[in-house]
């Protein structure tokens, strides 16, 4: 009777013991919360948008699955231990990969704006060699506008390269770049003109 | 009687632990709404790659908002005992964050659309507003912050070009509205005062006609400078025989006022003196007799009314002279032609010939054609 008693005792705990034997993997969430943290520290989201937007909605998903889990009377985390093993992987691979994209397009930002500043530095070169007197001052007056505005664009570019938003500095750069060109270019051929050496 | 209880007092646990068993496995336990809120998930996250976080925030982010709802009840009732759970309210706010997401979508795939084209049709206004500025302003007198401006202007609107070229309409549009606040009113400006300007028109045809048909009654030369289109016009008996490039002063819309304000006067005048190399600094030259007087009566009526200072100076020296080619508008107020040009002009004018100074030979319609 009594071991009857005990067998039955027995299943009750054995019951008890399955329903809360899963626990909840908090370890690898927040690894994994912190590796997607450091792919948007990384920008990933402003220069792998797309694959930002992938890690969001993986995690999303495992949300949802670890809500899933923890309503069930026998709770198993296997599968979701799994899938944040992976995403915390593919928000890692993300983060180097922006590092990546972020140093192209920062380094493409630089050479441009070396480039452009050679050509502004060029047009400061040039501009006291235009032709003397009150027509080389007519020259200079009609060009101003275009010099005062391509200096305050270079200016804005420079100010967000310094930030660390080399895309929108890159952006900024190329419109201007046009514009540096064909002031240089407008120069020369008053200089060429006025025959005069540059 | 002992050992009936006995029995009854084994039997009534191992009944009621059967039972319970048999509630566990048998009972329908509520089931989560796990393929509405897969579902959900993955509307939210195609209207997220349509960019509806920004063609359709609002939308988009209630969307979100339900989802998360849907999360936090689902949360929630997992809380309660295993079959007192009720996942309607799940169900529902993951069904409702399905259906704002999906309209989020088609509104943010609409609003792209519109704003690819609108934005399209923006720059290609603004750009013919920028062709206008440059084909019939470029030489037109404005200040200085309105020329930075416009440079300042064209740069955006390249900028605008180029986000509208990698999708980023929203971004774009700023821009164009930006462009819309800066090159649209410098446009307007110069137009109205080009308009303005060009209300004396009748005078200077009347001018333009009276100097074409004395040369044709003198059956000698004329000239009509036309400040506009920047040219000298060489008449003989009333036909046209000749057309130079002529560079002119600064600030030469309207009429000359007082010496040093760098205008080309406007009227009827004749070449007074006619200089060679050695008498001036612009290779040859041709004095007019500016201030003619009309040119006096009108100084005077001004400083009469105290629209010029007592002090003010009528000046004088307008000429026609060589130096000329340099692209620009130069001179202090005289009409500058190439020295080769020069040449040939001096070669075949006289001192008396007339030489009548107008805006623009043709009326606004026209040079807006042109």
């Amino acid at each position: 009777m009594k071991n009857k008693i005990l067998l039955g005792l027995a299943a009750i705990a054995m019951v008890a013991v399955l329903a809360s034997c899963g626990k909840k993997p908090q370890v690898e969430i927040d690894a994994t919360n912190a590796a997607i943290a450091a792919a948007q520290t990384a920008e990933a989201n402003v220069y792998l948008p797309a694959e930002f937007a992938a890690l969001q909605d993986s995690m999303s998903a495992i949300n949802a699955k670890i809500t899933e889990v923890d309503g069930k009377l026998f709770k198993n985390y296997k599968e979701v231990v799994a899938d944040l093993a992976s995403t915390k992987t593919l928000a890692e691979t993300v983060t180097a990969n922006a590092a990546v994209k972020k140093d192209e397009v920062k380094k493409e930002a630089e050479g441009l704006l070396n480039n452009i500043k050679a050509v502004v530095a060029e047009n400061a070169k040039l501009l006291p060699k235009l032709p003397r007197g009150k027509e080389g001052a007519a020259v200079i007056e009609q060009i101003k506008g275009d010099l005062t505005a391509v200096d305050a664009t270079v200016a804005e570019a420079q100010s967000l390269f310094d930030k660390g938003t080399y895309m929108d500095a890159l952006n900024k750069i190329k419109a201007a770049t046009d514009k540096a060109n064909s002031l240089n270019a407008e120069i020369k051929e008053v200089l060429t003109k006025a025959r005069i050496k540059f | 009687m002992h050992r009936v209880w006995k029995h009854i007092l084994i039997i009534t646990p191992l009944f009621v632990l059967v039972a319970f068993m048999g509630f566990i496995i048998f009972y329908p336990v509520p089931r989560p709404p796990v393929g509405e809120m897969v579902s959900a998930r993955s509307v939210i996250s195609m209207a997220s790659k349509k960019n509806a976080g920004i063609y359709s925030e609002a939308l988009f982010n209630e969307s979100k908002n339900c989802y998360d709802s849907a999360m936090t009840y689902w949360k929630r009732e997992n809380e309660k005992g295993i079959y007192s759970r009720n996942y309607k309210k799940v169900s529902e706010f993951a069904s409702l964050a399905a259906n704002k997401a999906s309209e989020a979508s088609n509104d943010a795939e609409k609003n792209t659309s519109y704003l690819k084209i609108a934005i399209q049709e923006k720059i290609t206004a603004l750009k013919k507003t920028d062709e206008g500025l440059n084909r019939r302003f470029s030489k037109y007198p404005m200040s200085t912050e309105m020329k930075n401006n416009i440079s300042r202007g064209e740069i955006l609107l390249t900028e605008a070009e180029m986000d509208w070229g990698i999708g980023e309409y929203a971004r774009a549009q700023a821009k164009i509205t930006e462009v819309e606040k800066i090159l649209v009113p410098s446009y307007e400006y110069a137009d109205a005062n080009l308009r303005s300007y060009f209300r004396s028109y009748p005078q200077w045809k009347k001018w333009a006609d009276s100097t074409i048909a004395e040369s044709r009654i003198n059956q000698d030369y004329s000239i009509i400078v036309d400040k506009f289109s920047r040219k000298v016009f060489v008449y003989l008996n009333g036909e046209l025989q000749l057309t130079y490039s002529a560079e002119l002063g600064k600030n030469w819309v309207g009429d000359k006022r007082v010496k040093g304000d760098k205008a080309t006067p406007e009227g009827m005048y004749k070449i007074s003196k006619k200089f060679l190399s050695d008498s001036t600094r612009y290779y040859k030259a041709l004095l007019l007799n500016y201030p003619n007087e009309e040119d006096t009566a009108i100084f005077d009526a001004l400083i009469e009314k105290g629209s010029l200072p007592r002090s003010a100076v009528i000046g004088g020296m307008i000429e026609i002279h060589g130096n000329g080619g340099k692209g620009s508008d130069w001179t202090a107020g005289c009409i500058a032609v190439t020295d080769r040009e020069m040449d040939s002009l001096f070669k075949i004018v006289k001192v008396g010939t007339p030489v009548t100074i107008i805006g623009s030979m043709y009326d606004l319609k026209h040079v807006q054609i042109r």
